[in-house]
């Protein structure tokens, strides 16, 4: 009973820093100020406050998390939506998202090769351009560590939600459907919710690139460990 | 009512996740269950074996809160202070260099393959009213 309250608490906890933080968000609109990032530091400062270990939290936390998945498959409602939008653009969408999916894992497993990294590390990281549950189910069939997979895949998307529209000026990118399979290939969801600001186009364009990256980079997550034999 | 229809939605694209999940585990595959779900609900919509209205508001609402699934796992960054470290920071450094790379590289051949798409596209229609002439 006492361990069922205490699951609500953290469930309350969450959506409260949640929905605070997408309202603080509203207003002011600031890159760093994102929801999961400021929701994430109010979070971890109160349980490091309480003395609330992680495993703790995530007896509340895990009923929050398992509907990721149903969402995962909910992705395949905007695709649905777009599939005229994704025939008829057909070329530039698969080439820009083949490009963006083998060099996100491409580069990202030779740097750490070079930098120098050990095998549990690399493998986490491999994925860290997919959708965070498709990353953590790759990474985990790879070998590498879920929780550092999250990590990896969250600084990606945050750092690519705030860097983007620098890199877009500098590479001269203009138009939605360059800049939605950026958001898509390099950030996932995170990258997405911020492809909304640029427009509708940008928005299918990210949500329908994040949604085949993350097909191909379920496929391509092994077959990029076994070519670099990491 | 509205609670209602997405909870039962919810429960629909539930269903198809836990389908996804099974047949991941039978034939022991790499592509992880969610993405099976969503690959088979994507056909049955495309073949009209489930019509969309049955999980458009059940998925409109799961997507539009999306990040709050996200941050329980996010938060497991403080079991991660070792992170703080020189390898940390290498960590870290690969994944932004990396991120920087990616979204230069697919937002230029976005933008590339799009023009390219245009341009043949213009040919075509430049081409008809010259072909009966020449």
């Amino acid at each position: 009973m006492e361990k069922a309250l205490f699951a609500f608490w953290m469930i309350l906890l969450t959506v409260f820093a949640y929905s605070m933080m997408t309202r603080i968000y509203k207003r002011f609109s600031y890159s760093f100020l994102i929801p999961v990032l400021t929701a994430t530091t109010l979070i971890v400062i109160i349980l490091v406050l309480f003395h609330i270990p992680y495993e703790d939290y995530m007896i509340g936390g895990q009923w929050i998390s398992s509907l990721l998945g149903p969402s995962v498959v909910a992705l395949a409602y905007p695709l649905y939506k777009q599939r005229h939008f994704l025939i008829n653009h057909l070329f530039p969408i698969l080439g820009g998202v083949l490009v963006g999916a083998i060099s996100g894992m491409v580069s990202v497993g030779l740097l750490s090769k070079l930098f120098g990294l050990n095998q549990s590390l690399i493998l986490s990281i491999i994925p860290k351009s997919l959708t965070t549950p498709v990353a953590i189910e790759v990474t985990r069939g790879l070998g590498g560590n879920a929780s550092l997979a999250v990590v990896g895949v969250m600084i990606a998307g945050i750092f690519g939600a705030i860097a983007a529209p620098a890199i877009f000026k500098f590479t001269r990118v203009s138009s939605p459907i360059g800049r939605g399979i950026a958001f898509g290939s390099a950030s996932h969801a995170i990258g997405t919710v911020k492809a909304a600001e640029y427009g509708e186009l940008t928005f299918s364009m990210s949500s329908v690139t994040m949604t085949l990256c993350a097909i191909i980079g379920s496929f391509l997550g092994p077959i990029i460990v076994w070519i670099f034999q990491i | 009512m509205k609670i209602l229809i997405i909870l039962l939605q919810t429960g629909i694209l539930s269903l198809f996740y836990l389908v996804g999940t099974i047949i991941h585990n039978l034939f022991d595959l790499v592509i992880p269950g969610s993405i099976i779900g969503l690959i088979l609900l994507f056909l049955c919509l495309c073949l009209k074996i489930i019509p969309v209205t049955f999980i458009e508001n059940g998925a409109g609402f799961l997507l539009s809160i999306l990040v709050l699934f996200f941050i329980p796992a996010t938060v497991g960054i403080m079991n991660y202070s070792s992170l703080l470290s020189f390898h940390g920071a290498l960590f870290i450094s690969a994944i932004l260099l990396s991120t920087i790379f990616t979204i230069g590289a697919a937002g230029i051949a976005g933008q590339l393959f799009e023009k390219k798409a245009e341009k043949r596209k213009d040919e075509k229609e430049w081409k008809k009213p010259y072909s009966h002439s020449g």
